[in-house]
């Protein structure tokens, strides 16, 4: 499946699960819901991205909560995003004529709006159509009851202190079964139709007229229009780089400004493996990239919410960084595991995420290197800011000769992994630099500096490996490790540095299955094997870009964007065979790589 | 008399509120900080923030002492115990309704339940019982209510 917006899909489902690369995401900036290319809303949980789900059939098809719409004849499907919004536009083609149906969480402006709403509005395009829905809401991951009633005549599903209205205008009379409500429908060309399911938690339901959503939905394609159109990127990519930016924008959760790595939880990394993590939570590691990239397309209102939440969410576990925290700032992120099926019996299906107890030492370089971004782009940094900053670089310099997880948190025994202590290299370094703008208090800067070096020798002496021709995956080893191409993006040495070149060489070489880079070589503490993992594969293209072969990189770049799904859009990573996708979709990371290499590529030569 | 005592009681109560609540955020128990609260309604530059929210602070902490003294005034009789009890039902509301479900309406650069897509708050949420600012944060908010309630209750009866 490639990107080419409008191009026909053929719905699939393989045991009653569609193919991750056949969904789409429309958010509203709270949650998340994936929708299918045969019509079925498969995910989406309430009220917010990393609340529990009411449809998650994604991971469960045969219990699972899912909303279907789709024509009772056989059809055929192309789908886009209205352009520069994150609205679905779905068309199914019958024999007999053909229907659009337009998917959209609503923003909220104006009028009453519930407190959240999906809206799925279809239009009679030519001919006439029949259509039949059907939803099956299970709230809370069917851990609650759910009973479907009628109120004032709209079916209503009611959970523990939660509840879901169904309103239809001219989509047929929606018949009550205890789980589920389903109804038919016929629509001529020019007619439309609509079905809203308006959410309430803690207040009571809003029932909206039909005139006030459709109000909505026109508000909420303006309000992403006027944003993606304000993105600021004009290279030759920019089409690809705004539905990147529209993407991520899914994945800000606009109440604190904390970016969700995914939209969802154990979507496995390999079919029927153990590699179900839930990404619903937002990774420090992902800070200064996420910095660089809003700045680079002119997001500061983005990029200072941020920054603000990231000092706001790291102040409880000061010095301490964790690896990731909640959306809504909190530390907790405690993992269980759901009594359900999995996506294509990829078990266990884990909610909350244990590695947020882990030691990874990069993420101290990925704060200082966000602190320095940030201080050189959006705005100053006050004393209190600087003076926890200054303490966290203390922290480094105190810790970074300890083994860690490293950025891929590996589950096998904590190593001294050389990302790990080049980024603690980069974190002493920017705390430096901050201090000699007279941004951090400086009286540490001495022994920062040391240790700085220290660390450098450290990585020299047992991290490069002659026979590699690469700095290796950990001290002593013989792997290799995609995320050292970090080391050319954070500018940990020159581009012109014969070892990093030689590394981004090796990597490109060993780590590579066609377009697609694999992450490392060696154990890590889990059975199985993954994909390749698609950041990284733009990782290379930015490597050899900053490294003067923009000719190797741009071929790269291009191969790449022909592997988004048909609306764009791509997961964690990719069955290097088949061109599946594999692992939590949509993949905030490989949206930040892609903008970041293109952002690289657009750089004329000679240009910082 | 008493009307001094509600401005002694409002200065010290509010004194040691905040500086039980700067401590625990110091201990890293919670992310609670009420002055910066107030004080980013005003601006989004932090320093002027600060600085602002604790005039502003100071002068909230005033107009509560004198809710409470004229509650005491109601009732004919005042004390620290009762001032305590004040203080509880005081940091109850806050914790629950005040900084929980109005501040959200109300500040201009926070975020709510509500913020979608389109606007991108400064602030997040403080939450359910404020948790949002760490799990800590309820019992620490209540009892810096409760010192402040004592306080002024205190120094009311006090005066009068």
């Amino acid at each position: 499946m490639t990107w080419r917006p409008g191009a026909a899909v053929v719905p699939r489902r393989i045991d009653g699960y569609a193919p991750i690369e056949q969904y789409a995401a429309i958010g509203d900036g709270r949650t998340v819901a994936l929708v299918a290319a045969d019509g079925a809303i498969d995910w989406w949980c309430l009220p917010d991205i990393d609340g529990a789900a009411v449809c998650w059939s994604l991971l469960d098809a045969d219990g699972g909560g899912r909303f279907t719409l789709a024509p009772t004849t056989a059809h055929t499907v192309s789908r886009r995003y209205v352009p520069n919004t994150n609205v679905l536009e779905t068309t199914f083609t019958t024999a007999t004529g053909a229907v659009r149906v337009t998917d959209a969480l609503l923003l909220g402006q104006p009028g009453l709006a519930p407190l959240r709403e999906l809206y799925r509005r279809i239009d009679g395009v030519s001919g006439r159509v029949t259509m039949r829905w059907q939803l099956s809401p299970r709230f809370d991951f069917g851990a609650t009851p759910t009973h479907l009633v009628r109120r004032a005549g709209v079916p209503v599903a009611q959970g523990r202190g939660q509840a879901l209205a169904v309103c239809s205008w001219d989509a047929g009379d929606p018949e009550l079964r205890p789980t589920q409500l389903s109804a038919q429908f016929s629509l001529d060309a020019g007619e439309c139709a609509g079905i809203l399911l308006a959410y309430a938690r803690g207040e009571p339901l809003v029932l909206p007229p039909r005139a006030e959503v459709d109000e909505r939905l026109r508000e909420t394609c303006r309000t992403w229009r006027e944003w993606a159109t304000s993105r600021s990127h004009d290279g030759p990519w920019r089409e690809a780089v705004v539905r990147s930016a529209l993407a991520l924008k899914l994945l800000v959760y606009a109440p604190s400004g904390a970016l969700a790595a995914a939209a969802t939880t154990a979507l496995p990394e390999l079919l029927g493996g153990e590699r179900n993590w839930d990404y619903r939570y937002c990774w420090v590691r992902d800070s200064a990239f996420i910095l660089d990239t809003l700045t680079s397309l002119g997001c500061a209102p983005e990029a200072e919410a941020f920054f603000w939440w990231l000092m706001h969410a790291s102040q409880l576990t000061h010095p301490r960084l964790q690896v990731l925290y909640r959306l809504d700032g909190g530390p907790q992120a405690t993992e269980t595991e759901l009594a359900l099926n999995g996506y294509r019996g990829s078990r266990p299906v884990r909610v909350g995420n244990a590695a947020s107890q882990q030691l990874q030492l990069d993420v101290y370089g990925d704060l200082l290197e966000a602190a320095w971004r940030y201080a050189h782009t959006c705005g100053t940094i006050d004393p209190e800011i600087a003076r926890r900053l200054a303490q966290t670089a203390d922290l480094v310099a105190e810790i970074w000769r300890q083994p860690d997880s490293g950025i891929w948190e590996v589950r096998s025994e904590p190593q001294h992994f050389t990302q790990s202590k080049m980024m603690c290299a980069i974190a002493l370094e920017r705390a430096v630099a901050l201090a000699d703008l007279g941004v951090l208090p400086n009286r540490h800067v001495a022994r920062w500096r040391a240790e700085a070096l220290a660390v450098r020798d450290f990585v020299e002496l047992n991290c490069w490996c002659e026979d590699a021709g690469a700095y290796v995956r950990s001290a002593g080893s013989t792997d290799l490790d995609a995320s050292v191409l970090l080391a050319v993006l954070f500018g940990y040495a020159p581009p012109a540095d014969e070892r990093l070149r030689s590394t981004v060489d090796a990597i490109g070489e060993r780590l590579a299955h066609g377009p697609f880079v694999a992450r490392y070589t060696g154990d890590d503490g889990l059975a199985g094997t993954e994909g390749a993992f698609l950041a990284c594969s733009f990782w290379l293209v930015e490597a050899l870009a900053r490294t003067g072969r923009r000719a190797r990189a741009t071929a790269l770049f291009e191969e790449l964007l022909t592997h988004a799904n048909d609306v764009g859009l791509y997961a964690e990573e990719v069955d290097p065979d088949s061109g599946a996708f594999l692992g939590n979709f949509p993949q905030g990371l490989t949206h930040l790589a892609l903008i970041s290499a293109a952002t690289a590529l657009s750089i004329k030569e000679g240009q910082p | 008399m008493m009307v001094w005592g509600a401005v002694a009681g409002g200065f010290a109560g509010t004194l040691v509120l905040t500086t039980l609540l700067r401590a625990a955020s110091e201990l890293s128990l919670t992310r609670i900080d009420l002055p910066f609260l107030l004080g980013t309604a005003l601006t989004s530059d932090r320093r002027r923030a600060k600085a602002l929210g604790y005039v502003l602070h100071f002068a909230v902490g005033q107009l509560f002492a004198f809710g409470y003294l004229g509650l005491f005034v109601v009732i004919g009789h005042s004390g620290w115990l009762l001032g305590a009890v004040f203080g509880l039902t005081h940091g109850l509301f806050s914790i629950t309704a005040l900084v929980n479900v109005l501040l959200p309406v109300v500040h201009p650069r926070m975020g709510s339940t509500y913020t979608a897509a389109g606007s991108s708050p400064l602030l997040e949420p403080p939450g359910f019982l404020m948790r949002n600012y760490g799990a800590r944060t309820p019992e620490i908010t209540i009892a810096a209510h409760i010192a402040y309630g004592a306080l002024v209750g205190g120094l009311i009866s006090l005066a009068a």
